[in-house]
């Protein structure tokens, strides 16, 4: 499997780390934020293959960074996924209509989730074949 | 034929009475009744009042005999009232006066009160009479407004406990994730690789950990349902396939306790529209109760067959330790784990069924159980076929 880079922004240090590790020991290259306003400065930086975004957060919300980046020509390309921890009626369609790509949901399950990244990423090459690494 | 207008009134006169008996009768009868009783004639003029209506309103019956009745309505009713009055003549029958409206009585000390009033068309040698029965509903008014507000109040703490479980049972979980997700890097080696002992343990927090996580999730259910806000997803699956799937799942528990857990699907069963999560959830519920109540080596098992109209029957049968008689109705309700002597053994939260039921209500499903005492029982779900959403 080849490797990607990965955004992932959560609020919680327990589940940032939870989601980072899991996809580091897949090889991927991580980078994270604790925060909309810290994703809006990393992605200054650097461009990842996809993002895993909580949509709460403290501050800008999930679904607002996701619009801004959507509307943003240097980052539209990026694959957004939403991290939806409530699964209450109505949020995934919130997240897909704010411009995120797909969802999954929270509580992730540590031996699904690489495989539901994967698909993912096939997905982003597929869409993006010059992007391929 | 009754002459009112007895010797005390001003008109007097004009009457001659033929039956001073049958008028005392009557007068009788407007004093027995509970409320105060006034009788008007076509132009609104009070000809008859009881002691009730004195009581009520705080004028003698000198001062409001030969008055006009607008003298007992506040002001603001003035100008409508004789309309009505007219319109009442010219339809006279038995009814309740303003239905819908909220009338009022005004006393001598031109306080306000709610009332009741019934009216009904009373024919006499003068001419035609309305009699109007008039109640004082303050005291009803008021309780029904203390009740509305103790309902209200009802409906705030209902809402508020719903909103503390689910973000109470969110808060949980979050933590419960990172104790899930970092046991399993562990016990699958992903940091390096670790002795038999130590997998052993990590697996019992794993269990201890999906327990939990399992017991909070079914609370987040009710309560989601409960605030109609459980999303459901139908998709047409094979049902013996699915079956198949969440049979696998308990087969760790049934090995333990060697049930053998039999399966029989009818050959006309083929897919099935539902949410398929749910479903699998349902199935799990009951098979996983008829595991927990049945004993080593007792016996379980699973029939689907289709029930006509477009639904199909899912009933699991276990040879456990049954259910009384007076405890059926209680089992689908939250909270109400059967307390009967050593069922606390089995743990829980006494959430499954009520869940269950639930989720087979949602669908359009019905469910029911069939048991005897230390025979066993037979849980059976009827649902339809294909779940079609009943708003738009």
């Amino acid at each position: 499997m080849s490797v990607s880079r990965i955004l992932v922004v959560d609020d919680n240090p327990t589940n940032l780390k939870l989601v980072s590790d899991l996809l580091a020991f897949e090889g991927h290259e991580i980078l994270h934020a604790m925060d909309a306003e810290e994703a809006q400065v990393v992605l200054t930086q650097t461009l990842p293959d996809l993002i895993l975004l909580d949509i709460a957060l403290p501050g800008m919300d999930g679904l607002t960074l996701a619009r801004q980046l959507k509307a943003d020509g240097r980052t539209r390309h990026i694959h957004i996924v939403a991290l939806t921890a409530f699964a209450m009626k109505g949020d995934k369609q919130k997240a897909l209509d704010a411009g995120c790509d797909g969802y999954i949901s929270k509580p992730i399950d540590t031996r699904a989730f690489p495989g539901e990244v994967a698909d993912m990423l096939t997905r982003v090459r597929d869409r993006n074949p010059g992007d391929a690494p | 034929m009754l002459n009112l207008r007895g010797p005390t009134s001003k008109v007097t006169e004009v009457m001659i009475d033929p039956s001073q008996r049958s008028r005392d009768q009557f007068r009788a009868l407007l004093e027995a009744a509970p409320d105060a009783m006034v009788i008007v004639d076509q132009s609104g003029q009070i000809v008859l009042i009881n002691s009730q209506t004195e009581n009520l309103f705080g004028f003698s019956r000198a001062e409001l005999l030969g008055n006009k009745i607008e003298f007992l309505i506040p002001k603001r009713f003035h100008a409508m009232h004789p309309g009505h009055r007219d319109g009442y003549f010219g339809d006279p029958h038995v009814r309740p006066m303003g239905a819908g409206l909220q009338l009022y009585g005004q006393r001598k000390d031109g306080s306000e009160f709610p009332v009741e009033i019934s009216l009904s068309p009373l024919q006499t040698d003068g001419g035609l009479l309305v009699t109007s029965a008039i109640r004082d509903i303050t005291a009803r008014k008021q309780s029904e407004r203390d009740l509305q507000e103790k309902n209200t109040a009802l409906e705030r703490a209902n809402e508020a406990k719903d909103s503390f479980l689910a973000s109470m049972s969110h808060e949980l979980r979050t933590p419960l994730n990172g104790i899930i997700g970092f046991a399993e890097f562990l016990a699958d080696g992903k940091p390096g690789t670790i002795n038999p002992k130590q997998r052993e343990y990590l697996e019992d927090i794993l269990n201890s950990g999906r327990h939990l996580l399992h017991l909070i999730n079914d609370i987040l259910d009710i309560v989601k349902i409960q605030a109609g806000k459980l999303e459901l997803n139908p998709e047409t699956f094979r049902l013996e396939a699915v079956i198949q799937e969440v049979r696998a799942g308990v087969r760790p528990i049934a090995q333990n306790k060697h049930i053998h857990v039999s399966l029989q699907v009818a050959a006309g069963l083929g897919t099935v529209t539902l949410d398929e999560q749910r479903f699998k959830q349902v199935l799990f519920n009951l098979l996983s109760n008829a595991l927990k109540f049945t004993d080593d080596a007792g016996e379980v098992g699973i029939r689907a067959d289709l029930e006509g109209s477009g639904r199909f029957r899912l009933s699991v049968r276990d040879s456990g330790i049954g259910i009384k008689a007076e405890d059926i109705k209680r089992l689908f309700k939250e909270f109400e784990q059967l307390e009967t002597g050593t069922d606390r053994r089995f743990g829980g939260t006494g959430l499954g069924l009520a869940l269950t039921r639930k989720i087979v209500e949602m669908q359009g499903g019905t469910i029911d159980v069939e048991s005897e005492v230390s025979k066993g029982s037979t849980f059976t779900v009827i649902l339809p076929l294909v779940y079609r959403e009943l708003q738009p």
